[in-house]
């Protein structure tokens, strides 16, 4: 399946994923309290290691800000709204700074390393009754029935258009789910024939 | 024990499959993204508890940096975005639902519609509108201003909601297992 | 083979109200058994309850002396399943992953399960699959990599769900003599008589019930004569079964 990682190895790619973490939260408090010339630097950082990235990283990594501009445009609109229209910067700046460096994070991590840093989170759950190994297989298991689901749901579809004129709409809500619940049974059963969950 | 797994981790990759199928028109045209939705099924079907834990797997998922969220978005940054409340607000929402369709033991298609206005309505936006405020640099009451657009849209999903989840009842009984 | 066996007695089986199997009793101990019948007689009922996958309503199913439905693990290395639908079967997003699942059930570490799901792959000339996503296979090398999964862990009896159902012609004959050359014991359900022509003993199912057991020239000569009878009936008002 698709992930965020970035294209190109860069620099970061080497750091330990709990340092990367760690930076993201340091950084993202900090921004609460920044202003003025403290917040611009702050930004300037961000901009900085992103296009330490090279041409190729850069452009995705502003690409990957992209969802923001809808809340860009609905901070300014209301800002001037409110007759203060500057007051704009510094939220978008603070909104920018903390997303951009934690999208850059999700860029330079590969998944096995976040999935595996979890799992070492999930530790002290283990007394509760979640294994490591329950959570894994869980992962496994979205990320292969993601692609199958999206398949059924396109036959679902195909099925319905070729039976009706209007278009399927909410009415194939219904038979995804049902398809969703028995894959679940049928996918139990599989795991039973080879030993279960552990 | 293997059942309640792979209704978790099915249930996690429904939400997904919701959020990136293409737009559902509802009524002439108005579309909607069904992932709320998916947060609001997991409950009124799975019931609190496993609800709950396909949502935290959903989003864990997300994350970690799956493309799961609808329009294809994922990754750390979320977490410190607009969208950070609704996120953090997912699974609760899911346990609410769950546990009213649970607990409230009238008609499935009444109980999982309380379930579904009380979780993915009342409790997602008292998660999801401090985010706002907070990210955005909002009063709460602006913030739940911003919220209200979307209003209608989730009402028509609890209502949806409730409807598949009343649905099921009737097809799978056995399937149901916030009425198991 | 006969510390192997799979015995029935008395075995019914039913859901939601309906029964599904009814007085089965089977003692099978040859090397290669099939079994036969129409749409919906309930051949992978019954293959679900020989394995254990499901418990029977009524009567006792004994799999190398032992409940398959209570002793999982024990059934690791008795029985293993190919499932009708791959589908159903798969559990992972790569075929490495998948190989080395059912490996490290049976108490290999990742690292070693992971080596030796390389070395399946490389004896079949299938190396590059190790990565490939397993939903971008087609059907037919989808099964195959389910049978490859089931042969790993070398359990001495194989139930096959029509497994030649998704293959093209070469594959199938392909499977058939990579089937005819194991050691264990193979028991094959098909709806198709040509599936299980070379079996030691052939089941007809009909209805939940076994209506016939024997040698596979005389039972598949009566099967193949009733089913040309019923397809040459125009309504199939016994299809609701
Ligand atoms: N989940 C279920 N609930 C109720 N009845 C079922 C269920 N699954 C199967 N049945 C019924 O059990 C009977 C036997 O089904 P089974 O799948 O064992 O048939 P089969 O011989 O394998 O058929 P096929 O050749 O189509 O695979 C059928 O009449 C079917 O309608
Ligand atoms: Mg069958």
């Amino acid at each position: 399946m698709l992930t965020l990682t970035s294209p190109v190895r860069i620099w970061a790619h080497s750091l330990s994923a709990w340092v990367k973490l760690g930076a993201i939260c340091v950084f993202t408090l900090a921004l609460m309290q920044l202003e003025g010339g403290w917040l611009a630097g702050a930004v300037a950082l961000v901009l900085a290691l992103a296009a330490s990235g090279g041409r190729v990283f850069f452009a995705q990594w502003l690409k990957m800000l992209r969802p923001l501009w809808p809340f860009v445009a609905l901070v300014a609109l209301w800002q001037v709204w409110l007759g203060a229209p500057w007051a704009t910067f510094p939220i978008i700046a603070r909104l920018g700074a903390a997303v951009g460096l934690a999208n850059a994070v999700t860029m330079t991590t590969e998944l096995a390393e976040i999935l595996a840093l979890l799992t070492r989170l999930a530790r002290p759950l283990a007394r509760l009754g979640l294994k490591p190994q329950v959570l894994a297989l869980c992962v496994a298991l979205v990320i292969r029935f993601v692609p199958v689901m999206l398949l059924r749901y396109a036959q679902i579809a195909l099925a319905f258009r070729a039976r009706s004129p209007r278009r399927p709409g909410w009415r194939i809500l219904m038979p995804v789910l049902l398809a969703t619940l028995d894959d679940a049974d049928r996918v139990a059963e599989a795991l039973r024939a080879r030993g279960g969950a552990g | 024990m293997e059942r309640n797994l792979t209704h978790i981790a099915l249930f996690a990759a429904l939400i997904a499959v919701l959020g990136l199928i293409p737009k559902i028109d509802l009524i002439s045209g108005v579309p909607i993204t069904a992932q709320s939705l998916g947060i609001m099924l997991c409950g009124t079907v799975l019931g609190a508890k496993r609800g709950f834990l396909a949502v935290v797997l959903f989003v864990v998922l997300v994350a970690a940096g799956l493309p799961l969220l609808s329009g294809g978005r994922g990754g750390i940054g979320l977490f410190v975005g607009p969208s950070a409340g609704y996120l953090i607000g997912f699974p609760v929402a899911a346990f609410v639902a769950g546990f009213v369709v649970e607990r409230w033991q009238v008609r499935v298609g009444v109980a999982a519609l309380a379930g579904a206005v009380l979780g993915g309505i009342v409790v997602l936006y008292a998660f999801g509108i401090p985010g706002m405020a907070l990210t955005l640099g909002k009063s709460l009451p602006e913030a739940a201003l911003l919220a209200t657009p979307f209003l209608a849209g989730d009402v028509i999903k609890a209502v949806l909601a409730a409807l598949v989840t009343q649905a099921i009842a009737q097809a799978r009984p056995g399937a149901l297992l916030s009425r198991g | 083979m006969a510390a192997s066996g799979i015995e029935l007695r008395g075995v019914a089986y039913a859901m939601a109200g309906k029964a599904i199997l009814s007085d089965i009793d089977l003692h099978l101990t040859e090397a290669r058994i099939g079994i036969v019948g129409r749409n919906g007689s309930g051949k992978t009922s019954l293959m679900r309850v020989m394995a254990g996958l499901v418990a029977p309503s009524v009567g006792t199913v004994l799999v190398a002396g032992q409940d398959p439905a209570r002793n999982r693990k024990a059934m690791l290395t008795e029985v293993g399943i190919l499932f009708q639908n791959p589908d159903h079967q798969i559990l992972f997003p790569t075929v490495g992953e998948e190989l080395a699942f059912g490996l490290t059930q049976m108490g290999q570490t990742d690292k070693e399960a992971r080596a030796q799901a390389r070395h399946l792959l490389a004896e079949v000339d299938r190396a590059h699959w190790e990565g490939a996503a397993t939903h971008t296979l087609s059907q037919g090398q989808r099964q195959y990599l389910c049978l490859l999964s089931i042969l790993a862990m070398q359990p001495a009896t194989l139930l096959l769900d029509e497994p030649f159902a998704a293959l093209d012609l070469p594959s199938q004959a392909r499977l058939r003599r990579r089937l005819a050359g194991l050691a264990q014991q193979i028991i094959t359900i098909s709806h198709d008589p040509a599936a299980v022509v070379g079996a030691d003993r052939v089941i007809w199912l009909d209805g939940g019930r076994v209506v016939q057991d024997g040698p596979p020239d005389h039972v598949l000569g009566v099967f193949t004569d009733e089913m040309a009878r019923i397809g040459g009936l125009d309504a199939d008002a016994d299809l609701s079964g």
